[in-house]
């Protein structure tokens, strides 16, 4: 526009107003999936609504303290503590089947980086999100262990990937597996084809999420 | 009074992704704008008054932009943090040119000063006319008309690029800074 004639204001205002670029198509497939997920939810609550102010009060309490902790302030920043958050949030959809090349994978996959299947070692996938964070698409994978415990792994798309500092490392195979604690949650992170992934547990130790990651020791580590 | 149904959200994502786009200046910043908008409605059930849930939708638009700007400037760095690359916006568009001018203007929308930006991304990019954006931004209707006049002014002057017009726009700037939701002194269209 500024190497025309300048625009008057009203032609800027028609501009404006014609202007109907569409949101992305994973924009709104993401949309759709929280009002899938959420619509249920908001019906349940609403009769809690009806007779109990305090009930609400702390509901509200809760979504925005969520909404602080795993926004990143909207800005154009991923932070690790917000990849982390987006781990510990619910599953938006069903669980990604077992791929068909019978690789250990799942079906779902961040540019080629598949999920893996856990299942002949007692972790089976139960549920998926996606969510947009920092500029970046974080997918999540829910796997639930054989005592109860669940890990959310986290695929961050884009090359190159965003870097890690802090906590300590582990070297399996050429690859460096670091450990922190963030959010009072276990976290390891490492690449895979050149992506961050990020595996948050809950009730597992930092061996059993390296023995998970590398593949070593089957069944016997989902302990 | 009606509670907000959820799936009729849904079809205002295109619009609320083009006022976010405004808002921020970036597509990118704009999706995560969005969704956490989405977020924080479908947290829990919402009450309407009238028919129209897109100036309740720019109202939560807004007040998540805002809360996103305060938590970002007071957030530390801190050891643990993840060092973002912007990466290239990966989607092509079948009309480069107009595409160009879409993020010129956008970009030069998000460089007003708070008030003056939400009053224009509520009337001219969302649609709102100016009673709802005054109930979006908890402002008078006559507030909003005075705001939305000057922004677009500033936008036209700062696409122009003319000194003349830009020394208007840096002394409409200076009357139009402050905190949103403070209403100001002038409150009629000149």
């Amino acid at each position: 526009m500024s190497e025309k004639s300048p625009p008057t204001e009203s032609e800027l205002v028609d501009f404006v107003r014609s202007i109907d670029v569409p949101a992305p198509p994973e924009l709104h497939r993401r949309i759709e999936a929280m009002v899938a997920a959420g619509a249920p939810a908001g019906a349940r609550h609403q009769r809690r609504l009806r007779f109990s102010v305090t009930g609400a009060l702390a509901a509200a309490v809760v979504a925005v303290a969520l909404v602080l902790a795993t926004s990143g302030g909207g800005s154009s920043t991923l932070t690790l503590h917000t990849a982390v958050a987006l781990t510990q949030r619910p599953a938006t959809m069903p669980a990604p089947s077992e791929g068909a090349d019978g690789d250990e994978t799942l079906a779902a996959h961040v540019e080629g980086v598949a999920f893996p299947y856990w299942e002949d070692r007692g972790w089976r996938a139960t549920g998926e999100r996606v969510d947009r964070a920092g500029g970046r698409t974080v997918t999540t994978v829910f796997y639930h262990g054989p005592r109860g415990q669940w890990v959310g792994y986290a695929i961050v798309a884009g090359t190159p990937p965003p870097s890690v500092s802090g906590g300590h490392v582990i070297t399996r195979g050429d690859v460096p597996y670091r450990f922190t604690v963030t959010n009072g949650v276990k976290v390891m992170t490492w690449l895979r084809n050149g992506r961050l992934c990020v595996v948050a547990g809950h009730g597992v130790s930092n061996a059993t999420l390296l023995s998970l990651a590398t593949g070593a020791g089957r069944r016997a580590d989902a302990a | 009074m009606r509670t907000l149904d959820p799936q009729s959200l849904t079809k205002h994502v295109d619009r609320l992704y083009r006022a976010a786009w405004a808002l921020c200046g970036s597509r990118e910043d704009a999706e995560d704008l969005v969704q956490e908008t989405f977020a924080r409605v479908l947290a829990r059930p919402r009450l309407l008054q009238g028919d129209d849930e897109l100036y309740y939708l720019m109202r939560v638009l807004r007040n998540t932009f805002l809360t996103s700007l305060r938590t970002a400037s007071r957030r530390p760095v801190k050891g643990a943090v993840i060092e973002d690359v912007v990466a290239a916006d990966p989607r092509p568009t079948s009309r480069p040119e107009q595409a160009y001018e879409v993020q010129e203007v956008y970009q030069a929308i998000s460089q007003l000063p708070d008030n003056f930006r939400m009053a224009l991304v509520a009337v001219d990019v969302l649609g709102l006319s100016y009673k709802e954006a005054a109930r979006a931004l908890r402002v008078r209707e006559s507030t909003v008309t005075t705001r939305v006049f000057r922004a677009r002014k500033q936008v036209a002057a700062g696409l122009t690029g003319e000194p003349a017009q830009r020394e208007q726009v840096l002394e409409t700037r200076r009357e139009g800074t402050g905190a949103s939701g403070v209403s100001y002194s002038e409150e009629n269209p000149p």
